[in-house]
């Protein structure tokens, strides 16, 4: 990278100067996170503290039996052991938070204390996020990552208004890929064995690190692809014996207790409940809310025209019906086919397995990090009961992979140097994440139904746009030959990378969104048709976010390609 | 991989900024006296401001570069960096707006405390009241229920909200029935009518009063003044926590001083009128803005001075005529309106409102348990007539001859009225906080200690949350301001505040003196009013002796 001459006191400087940002940093997001406490919590809230008393007043034997409460602790041990963590503390400030049987106790104690809990346990995030700048490089681009991180609507929604862990869990998802990027491949490894023991749904992006460890660490790397029949001499035993033995005793440390106890179809059965339907009772922004919709559609279409007379399929109408707020349950189809568990598996896979074989061929933390996005979005896009709030797995991974990226260089102006091609931020990347992003967090404006939070959650989603699009866009390298695509720099709005019909995508969350949020209650009332706003929303940020995948899928598989042809000639 | 790397202005303008930053301080004291600025200083001026966002350390605290090493000032800088001049206010708003509205989820004044509730209940009722009855009847209304005693303004204005909100759900503004009425929704629409009233009225008078003051100065300087004016403590606890619309009187203020800026001084005093007819608070600014306009008419020769004088009374009459005229057929109805805004004339505690501000005020209490207001009212009568003596000076008709202005008359009203409500500090508050970059360090603690006195009314409303957040966020967000000023006594006060806090949190009260921290609160406050009001008075007495300040500048910055 071509770096010109800096004199040691201004680096200092800059150095001091780099520090107060990220105090600042630290200081705004906290000060706004307290400044939510009095916002709607969720039953989250209920579940959380249900697990605080769980885990403190309970032997471990009881912690996968006790169901006094519905909410009963649904998440791997390690998890229920930083409940028992912060239980110790929760005792001390009032000991009716951690009583079994005192269901629904949300005193304004109680409430500042859990979300005090939440806001400290994001340090874990803030110093991850701080080792993202040392490792990937402290440039206005990495900045502004860490900022949209920290200071990230959907987090903020999620975790400090709904209320859950989650800025502390994607910390520990950071540090994990740091270390991958750092080349510390075993304590990568390891802090994601953990981190699957904190929160399960990191499964989701389990094989791309599969792949990635088993080929990048267990196997001699030698920059060339293997041929096959040195497959066996690049074989490195060590290292997957390590691996192995490390990963295995993560999960003893986790599991061993309840293996021993004999409760481990208990626990299975905890985490992974397969009675639940396809969709969630809103639906999340995948591909099953297209599925369902168009399910809809034909379903009208054909009991509304005369050509239902003639079409012979006996429709399930209560269909139509079944998909309202609050019902939680089997999502029934009129007249697609029904899916089951297994077709989404075996979509999921089929859809991770390309981004897997493309780790496998050339292990670098480029396509690593490319095919954890992929696997992520795999998840989310084709999974069985997906959650809304699964979209932060996606997005929070394409920040750490476009942090990963060279931005535009204020110093020298043509930044990276021709061998960082393909590694350099395109306009492609930047416009893929912020409309996934964009239609991921309006996905999750549904988790406020309450008017109150309203003007709230569209408040810090429209700043988190504006600044954070605007600064990547900026720091997309200009002028240079191998930005072919960067498109006339004559207007400089935030959207001036956008295609036409990208930038009517985005404009339109507006007319959608508002009549999603007023005009339907103004038009039909609060009862009739409760469904429809909800379907229009999950509707429309499936459509973003498919198509941000597809572009995404499009870079990566097209970089990746070009690079193998290159070697290969 | 390249070492961290910083943008091209930290890097190459460091050998400037050493010798650049010792003509920082007197360039944000100068102020040409005719309003025509030297365009050469401005350049000059632009130039250091930018360039000691990045070398914050280069100075030993004693200059402006270090003052300028605000979050804030940085922010604003990438702004500029990153093309989004344009949408920047609109960024600006909506983080204001955000925070206020954060602060409007939580509890507002008098909630669920029957049998009077608070000031909550007092603006409902009076929605209520202009939406049910003709107007001449809004001030003679003997239901002791919330007597109207705001000015007509406020009146029409709760005339309107009552209107849009009776169409939404008229349960909430029922005729008698509704009294003490509250719910979730209620409790929105009325948070969302002072939010809609802020971005209307004080959001814009803002950002204009921005452009024009800082009209020859670096943006990023405009840009930092805007964010740090609109996210204010003191405004926002008060009206969208404790609730209250005084930003629509301030606003129309902030409306009156731009409008004076540009000139335009027949169509400020008609908003000062708007002011005034909508709190009749305004009345502290009332000397200031008076003779303001004296000066300037004093200046245009004979004939030019009665003419502006002559067109300045009617747009005066007119405006309060227009805003009074429901009221103007008898003597008797207008003198019910006026007795009603003015309780004074009727005696202090027969009012029902002055009781209960008697019951809830500190101050008085303070007062009462040290058998001193009396003693205290006469010295202040003493001090206000000599201040006005001061404010009828030749110099006031400079433009920061008009702020410093709007400050001392507003303090000194503020120290003066012995049955002053904490929240009136809000008043001088104001241009106080409009001079945020001009006097930064004596504007920021002003604000900081204000919002301190008005703790225990948030204390007793549940606000203290919102209050420790806003009030430390503002502390930080100016902390570069307070590194060079008279660290001492800027720690003193730190020491002091925060010490306070720490024994109310952790200390109970003696049984003998329940009232303690509040009674060490408003000594305190007073003690460090009285201070700035000091300090103010002098600035304003200075200025005129140095009009050449200007001038200094520039040679010195040539050097440079």
């Amino acid at each position: 990278m071509a770096s010109s001459y800096i004199p040691a006191t201004s680096s200092q400087i800059n150095h001091q100067a780099e520090r107060g940002m990220q105090i600042s940093l630290l200081v705004i997001s906290t000060a706004l996170k307290v400044l939510l406490f009095p916002t709607y919590h969720s039953t989250d809230f209920e579940v959380h503290r249900n697990w605080l008393a769980i885990t403190y007043s309970l032997p471990i034997s009881q912690w996968y039996l006790e169901k006094t409460s519905e909410w009963t602790l649904d998440y791997p041990p390690f998890f229920a052991w930083f409940e028992k963590l912060l239980s110790l503390f929760a005792a001390h400030i009032d000991p009716k938070i951690v009583q079994v049987d005192n269901l629904n106790y949300d005193t304004m104690a109680t409430v500042y204390f859990q979300r005090t809990t939440v806001i400290i346990s994001e340090l874990v995030l803030f110093w991850a996020l701080q080792r993202m700048l040392t490792v990937m490089g402290n440039r206005p681009l990495q900045k502004i990552i860490s900022w949209s991180l920290m200071l990230n609507p959907g987090l903020l929604m999620v975790d400090n208004m709904h209320f859950q862990y989650n800025g502390f869990l994607y910390g520990i998802l950071i540090h994990s890929l740091v270390d991958a990027k750092q080349g510390k491949l075993l304590r990568s490894g390891i802090l994601f064995a953990a981190l699957l023991n904190f929160k399960h749904i990191f499964l989701y992006i389990a094989p791309s690190y599969f792949a990635f460890l088993l080929r990048a660490y267990c196997f001699e790397n030698s920059g060339n692809s293997i041929r096959a029949r040195s497959w066996t001499s690049a074989f490195r035993p060590l290292h997957f014996l390590a691996l192995g033995i490390s990963v295995i005793a993560v999960f003893v440390a986790s599991l061993g207790p309840f293996v021993a106890m004999n409760q481990l179809p208990q626990l299975a059965g905890r985490l992974f409940p397969f009675k639940r339907g396809l969709c969630h009772s809103y639906w999340a922004a995948n591909f099953w809310a297209l599925y369902s919709f168009m399910d809809r559609i034909m379903i009208i279409l054909i009991s509304k025209s005369p050509l239902g007379q003639y079409v012979n399929l006996s429709l399930d109408t209560s269909a139509l019906s079944a998909t309202t707020r609050g019902l939680v349950g089997d999502t029934a189809f009129g007249v697609l086919p029904t899916i089951t568990a297994q077709h989404t598996l075996i979509l999921t896979v089929l859809l991770q397995i390309p981004s897997l074989i493309s780790v496998f061929r050339k292990p670098t933390f480029e396509r690593f990090i490319g095919s954890v996005v992929l696997s992520a979005f795999a998840s989310f896009l084709a999974g069985w009961h997906v959650h809304e709030k699964a979209i932060l797995l996606c997005t929070v991974t394409m920040s750490v992979a476009i942090a990963n990226r060279f931005g535009a260089s204020f110093n020298s102006g043509s930044g990276a140097s021709s061998d960082q091609k393909g590694l350099v931020l395109t306009p492609r990347d930047v416009r893929s994440f912020m409309i996934v992003s964009l239609a991921g967090y309006i996905g999750l404006w549904p988790l406020f139904f309450t008017r109150p939070e309203t003007p709230i959650k569209v408040l810090i989603t429209a700043i988190w746009f504006v600044i954070v699009g605007t600064g990547l866009d900026q720091c997309i390298p200009k002028g240079s030959s191998w930005s072919m695509e960067a498109g006339p720099s004559s207007t400089r709005s935030l959207l001036r990378h956008f295609t036409a019909l990208e930038r009517l995508y985005v404009l339109g969350c507006v007319p959608v969104q508002l009549y999603v949020n007023v005009g339907h209650e103004a038009v039909f009332g609060q009862d009739t048709l409760a469904f429809l706003p909800l379907m229009i929303t999950s509707v429309y940020s499936a459509v973003g976010v498919v198509y941000g995948w597809l572009l995404y899928s499009a870079a990566y598989f097209s970089s990746s390609t070009a690079l193998d042809k290159k070697k290969m000639r | 991989m390249a070492p961290t790397t910083f943008r091209t202005k930290g890097n190459s303008s460091k050998s400037k900024s050493t010798t650049t930053t010792t003509t920082t301080t007197n360039t944000t004291v100068r102020d040409s006296p005719s309003g025509a600025f030297d365009r050469s200083t401005e350049l000059k001026f632009g130039t250091t401001a930018s360039i000691s966002a990045s070398t914050h350390v280069a100075s030993a605290g004693q200059t402006a570069t270090s003052r300028l090493n605000l979050a804030v000032y940085r922010y604003s800088t990438w702004l500029e960096e990153n093309q989004l001049k344009k949408s920047a206010p609109w960024i600006a708003i909506a983080i204001a707006a955000l925070v206020r509205w954060a602060v409007s989820l939580g509890p507002y004044s008098g909630m669920t405390t029957p049998p009077r509730y608070g000031d909550y209940e007092a603006q409902r009722h009076w929605m209520e009241l202009t939406l049910h009855r003709p107007a001449r009847e809004w001030y003679s209304d003997q239901s002791k229920w919330w007597d109207l005693d705001y000015p007509p303004l406020t009146a029409y204005v709760s005339w309107i909200c009552g209107y849009v909100g009776d169409k939404i759900n008229p349960e909430w503004f029922a005729w008698q029935s509704s009294r003490g009425f509250e719910s979730l929704d209620a409790k929105l629409y009325m948070r969302t009518t002072v939010l809609v009233c802020e971005l209307l009225v004080y959001f814009s008078a803002v950002v204009v009063f921005t452009d024009r003051w800082f009209a020859n100065k670096a943006w990023t300087r405009k840009h930092t003044a805007l964010l740090l004016i609109l996210l204010q403590p003191g405004l926002i606890l008060i009206d969208n926590g404790h609730f209250q619309y005084n930003a629509v009187m301030l606003g129309l203020v902030v409306w009156a001083v731009n409008c004076f800026l540009k000139d335009q001084d027949v169509l400020g005093s008609i908003f000062f009128c708007l002011a005034l007819g909508f709190k009749q608070m305004a009345l502290y600014f009332s000397p200031a803005v008076f003779a303001y306009l004296l000066g300037k008419s004093l200046r245009q020769g004979f004939f030019g001075c009665i003419w502006k004088l002559i067109k300045l009374g009617l747009a005066v009459i007119l405006t309060l005529g227009a805003l009074f005229a429901p009221w103007l057929q008898s003597q008797e109805e207008i003198l019910q309106v006026v007795h009603r805004i003015f309780p004074v004339f009727r005696g202090l505690y027969q009012d029902k409102v002055a009781n209960v501000w008697c019951a809830i005020n500190v101050v008085i209490k303070l007062r009462e348990m040290f058998e001193i207001q009396e003693l205290v009212r006469f010295r202040k009568v003493q001090r206000t007539a000599l201040c006005i003596h001061r404010l009828l000076d030749i110099t006031l008709y400079t433009r920061r001859g008009l702020l410093y202005g709007l400050i001392n008359s507003s303090l000194s009203f503020f120290l003066l009225s012995f049955q002053v409500h904490e929240k009136s500090i809000l008043i001088p508050a104001l241009p106080i906080t409009l001079l945020i970059l001009d006097e930064p360090a004596i504007a920021s603690t002003f604000v900081t200690l204000a919002t301190f006195t008005m703790f225990p009314l948030l204390k007793q409303e549940a606000l203290t949350l919102p209050y420790y957040v806003l009030l430390g966020f503002w502390v930080w967000m100016t902390f570069g301001t307070c590194k060079n000023a008279s660290t001492p006594l800027g720690l003193l006060a730190a020491v002091m505040i925060s010490g306070l806090h720490l024994a109310e949190t952790f200390v109970l009260p003696p049984a003998k003196y329940p009232d303690l921290y509040a009674v060490l609160n408003a000594l305190w406050g007073t003690g460090g009013f009285a201070l700035y009001w000091a300090y103010f008075n002098y600035r304003q007495f200075t200025m005129a002796n140095t009009p050449k300040t200007g001038l200094k500048v520039t040679k010195t910055a040539k050097v440079a």
